[in-house]
């Protein structure tokens, strides 16, 4: 191309372009900062991480936490979602409690956006969805984030070139110091992302949680997925529930904890607190480093041509028959965290934890997520429903 | 340090401003204007 | 068929785009880039996603900063007359021992880039202080380029700050531990090896011209070389090292911000030099590679979006067994065309799942090796443009020439650890 010339008048024309791009741009990412809606079940009391970490207060980490106190006593169950707000099947089956919990006996503390502030945005080069759209039995919409794995960068920026674990001075790259799940057990004077796994903490440690759920997913190609991670604490439950499911016909890989993997609930959960944890793990094409085109689509199904031609190659660590939908991941997690409420009591009669209301395994299968959300009242019709 | 880092990126679009305003070549022009995109919405922290 | 449409056709359109853009157009390449990604994505019916485009640009932008403060700090540290004055103390006392003078410089170069993990950090500062060194006595230009570009690409692999390999260990949940021995294995021989073959030929033959030498020595002499001119570069290195070596002790305050406060402290050197004007110059001579990365973030976020990503992923781990390692020692580098850290995320991963059974951590080196490589591929080719800029070359793609024995010696070594990780590990460990 011959060269243009360049004027002063030119890059002022450049410059409004520049402006133009910026606002439109900028409109789309300031839309992921509306927060979700959610509509808790009758019982619920909505609180914010900040009445256990004061120091959160008014912060963009403070995210809500409902608790619902049955008649009878009996233990404390905490559901956590959205530790990584790009692994969906997470947040959406923590709502699933919220929205459709009676807790008759115990307490269920439910936090379905953990980290909140990886909600807000998406990461680059990922090319994700922004919203998940789920149809309700009386034909309304509503829509959920489609967020990051990290905190958003506007509140922890610059990253680091190397993160240091506090606690054990283990080494990682920079940008896992936004990583929630490589933050824990958090520390009270550390960055956002560190002071809300302080908080956490709090929380598990003031309220005397007995068994801690990490909601995750995991990229088909990884090994640990279709899996639960359990802490020495929580092995022993853990086995029961994992054949108390084979028997139901879900399939469940049981993996200890590792010891020298620092800065996860599932490690530092059960270090330093009382608690049992558990991390749950479903697959994800839509995360994965595999996947083909990534759309809501993916999301929501799963199917995907390069991880079906993956799965021919056997490089996957899930059955993979060409889809992996959203409703079989959450009924995954649904099904596994029942068993566990239903086991607990066996387990440690005074523990006992009775709620009802959850769908089934089957039940989310053939009906599908949206059927079992609550729709909206009015003045909450979800303003932003385009994707 | 996040202001420290606003100021960074200040500098540097304040800087390739001066070049695009100096620049003679209208395609080195347009290089310099797609890097004022992520440096406009990191400094208002819009992204 | 079925595997090829249409996400095949997308590859072809984009890269066909770029390459009409680029040569026969004769467009900057950052440009180029754009356009290539904005017809993948109309090709693929997503008409011009916007929000996209720009979310690609946002995975360089610390990069873009990194860029920019280090080429602010190289051209202080020239203005004010550091640069020629070190040079020229260097050439007076190493002269007459060409061998260790070649093993030196080529360790010189990797230092910054082992504690940065960054190659334009090494070419745009030690990489820039050997440059007229090598030149003066009688390495020619393209060679001593290609000598910066390679020394700059070990010193980002080998420990104690390998980016890429930190980035492959935090795919499979692996920490960041034990790498240092075989990093050095990766990275050590070849350094060695290079500094044979490009740079010891040459000093080793040198007769220059007495005189005219002597001369020109004295000139480079202009301003007498203080321990007060070498301030920057100790700022530097206090920044940089104390930040590596004390972690959780010293403030983390990262790369551009200790270029910039390095480049700051030749004020107190005494020299007189224009801020403004040095940084904008600065700022000029980065903007192609600046242009670049932005263009590369976006075609990177559509090649993702319209499922071209997953096609070429999937396609390099589609070879069967044999071919797999000649996959990786081409797709790693070819990938690293958009940047050694995006192939090392998008590829080194799934190979080194590919690879499991294998000893992970020495394979994880050894993949880190063969990604660093892709910051000789151009368009980006970071490695290559800036040891181009250092020595005043116009045409990157002449030192590159120069660079494709070490980086084919580089990826067999590579894939010769990975075959021999067992052995390997049973040594180190």
């Amino acid at each position: 191309m011959k060269i243009l010339r360049g004027t002063p008048v030119t890059a002022l024309v450049l410059l409004v372009l520049v402006g133009a791009v910026s606002f439109l741009a900028a409109r789309e990412f300031l839309a992921m900062r509306v927060p979700d809606v959610v509509v808790p079940a009758p019982g619920y009391e909505t609180h914010l991480l900040s009445e256990w970490e004061p120091s959160l207060k008014g912060t963009p980490a403070d995210t809500p936490v409902y608790i619902q106190a049955g008649s009878e006593p009996g233990g404390t169950v905490l559901v956590m979602g959205g530790t990584h707000p790009n692994e969906p099947s997470s947040s959406l089956t923590a709502v699933l409690f919220l929205e459709r919990a009676r807790v008759n006996r115990g307490r269920l503390v439910v936090i379905p956006f953990a980290n909140i502030m990886g909600f807000s945005h998406n990461d680059p080069q990922e090319a994700s969805p922004q919203r998940l759209h789920f149809t309700l039995a009386d034909g309304s919409v509503r829509t959920f984030k489609y967020g990051s794995r990290a905190t958003n960068p506007i509140h922890a920026w610059p990253a680091p070139d190397v993160y240091i674990h506090p606690q054990s001075g283990q080494e990682l790259s920079g940008k896992e110091k936004s990583n929630l799940n490589r933050a824990h057990p958090g520390t009270p004077d550390g960055d956002l992302t560190s002071r809300l796994a302080y908080g956490l903490r709090q929380l598990i440690v003031k309220e005397k949680i007995d068994l801690a759920f990490d909601l995750h997913e995991a990229s088909p190609e990884y090994p640990v997925v279709n899996a639960m991670v359990a802490h020495e604490r929580s092995m022993e439950l853990a086995a029961m529930v994992v054949m108390e499911l084979e028997g139901a016909g879900i399939p469940m890989r049981l993996e200890p904890s590792p010891k020298n993997l620092r800065g996860l609930t599932h490690r530092e959960w059960g270090d330093f607190t009382e608690t049992m944890p558990i991390l749950l793990e479903t697959a994800n094409p839509s995360q994965g480093r595999l996947r083909g085109r990534t759309d809501e689509d993916l999301v929501l199904t799963g199917r995907d041509k390069c991880y079906t031609k993956a799965a021919a190659l056997g490089r996957l660590f899930v059955p993979y028959d060409g889809s992996q939908s959203i409703e079989l991941r959450v009924a995954r997690h649904t099904a596994t965290v029942k068993t566990f409420l239903d086991m607990l009591g066996l387990f440690d009669e005074a523990k006992e934890v009775d709620v009802e209301g959850i769908p089934t395994y089957e039940e989310l299968l053939g009906q599908g997520y949206g059927a079992f959300l609550t729709p909206l009242p009015l003045k909450d019709a979800s303003p932003g429903s385009q994707g | 340090m996040t202001p420290i880092y606003r100021g960074i990126v200040a500098l540097v679009l304040f800087l390739m401003l001066r070049c695009m305003f100096r620049e003679k070549d209208f395609w080195k022009q347009v290089t310099g204007a797609l890097v004022l995109i992520p440096l406009v919405l990191r400094l208002l922290l819009l992204k | 068929m079925d595997w090829f449409w249409p996400e095949g056709f997308y590859t072809l359109v984009m890269v066909g785009v770029f390459v009409l853009g680029a040569f026969a157009l004769k467009l900057p390449i950052a440009v180029a880039m754009s356009l290539a990604a904005v017809s993948g994505a109309v090709v693929a019916g997503d008409g011009i996603p916007l929000r996209h485009l720009v979310e690609g640009t946002f995975g360089y932008l610390d990069t873009i900063l990194i860029i920019a403060s280090a080429m602010i700090f190289m051209k202080t540290v020239e203005r004010i007359g550091l640069l020629e004055a070190v040079a020229a103390r260097m050439i007076r006392r190493f002269r007459s021992f060409p061998l260790l003078l070649s093993l030196g410089i080529l360790l010189l170069i990797m230092v910054p880039g082992m504690i940065t993990g960054s190659s334009t950090a090494a070419v745009l500062t030690t990489g820039a202080l050997v440059a007229p060194v090598l030149i003066r006595l009688g390495v020619p230009v393209l060679k001593t380029a290609a000598a910066i570009a390679m020394g700059a690409i070990y010193g980002m692999i080998a420990p104690p700050i390998n980016l890429p390999a930190m980035i492959i260990g935090g795919g499979i949940d692996m920490p960041y531990v034990g790498f240092a021995l075989p990093l050095l294995l990766c990275t050590l021989p070849l350094a060695v090896v290079t500094a044979l073959l490009l740079v010891y030929p040459d000093l080793r033959r040198f007769k220059g011209d007495e005189v005219a030498l002597e001369e020109q020595l004295r000139e480079m002499e202009r301003t007498p070389l203080t321990p007060r001119l070498f301030l920057p570069i100790l700022v530097l290195v206090v920044l940089l090292g104390g930040e590596t070596f004390l972690p959780g002790v010293w403030p983390a305050l990262g790369m551009p911000l200790d270029f910039l406060l390095a480049a700051l402290s030749a004020f107190l050197t005494g020299r007189r030099w224009n801020l403004l004007e040095t940084a904008t110059s600065a700022v000029e001579d980065t903007l192609p590679v600046m242009g670049i990365l932005m263009g590369v973030g976006m075609f990177i976020q559509v090649m993702t979006l319209i499922g071209v990503r997953g096609f070429v992923v999937v396609s390099a781990l589609a070879l069967p067994a044999w071919l797999l390692y000649v996959g990786i020692a081409t797709s790693l580098p070819l990938f690293g065309a958009v940047s050694a850290f995006g192939a090392a995320s998008v590829l080194g991963v799934p190979f080194v799942l590919a690879l499991l059974g294998k000893n992970e951590i020495i394979v994880a080196s050894a993949l880190s090796l063969i990604a660093g490589l892709g910051d000789l591929m151009p368009p980006t080719a970071l490695a290559g443009i800036f040891a181009a800029q250092v020595v005043g070359e116009e045409n990157y793609f002449r030192v590159l020439k120069h660079c494709v024995i070490p980086a084919v010696l580089t990826a067999a070594w590579g894939i010769a650890i990975i075959l021999g990780a067992s052995f390997v590990a049973g040594v180190l460990y």
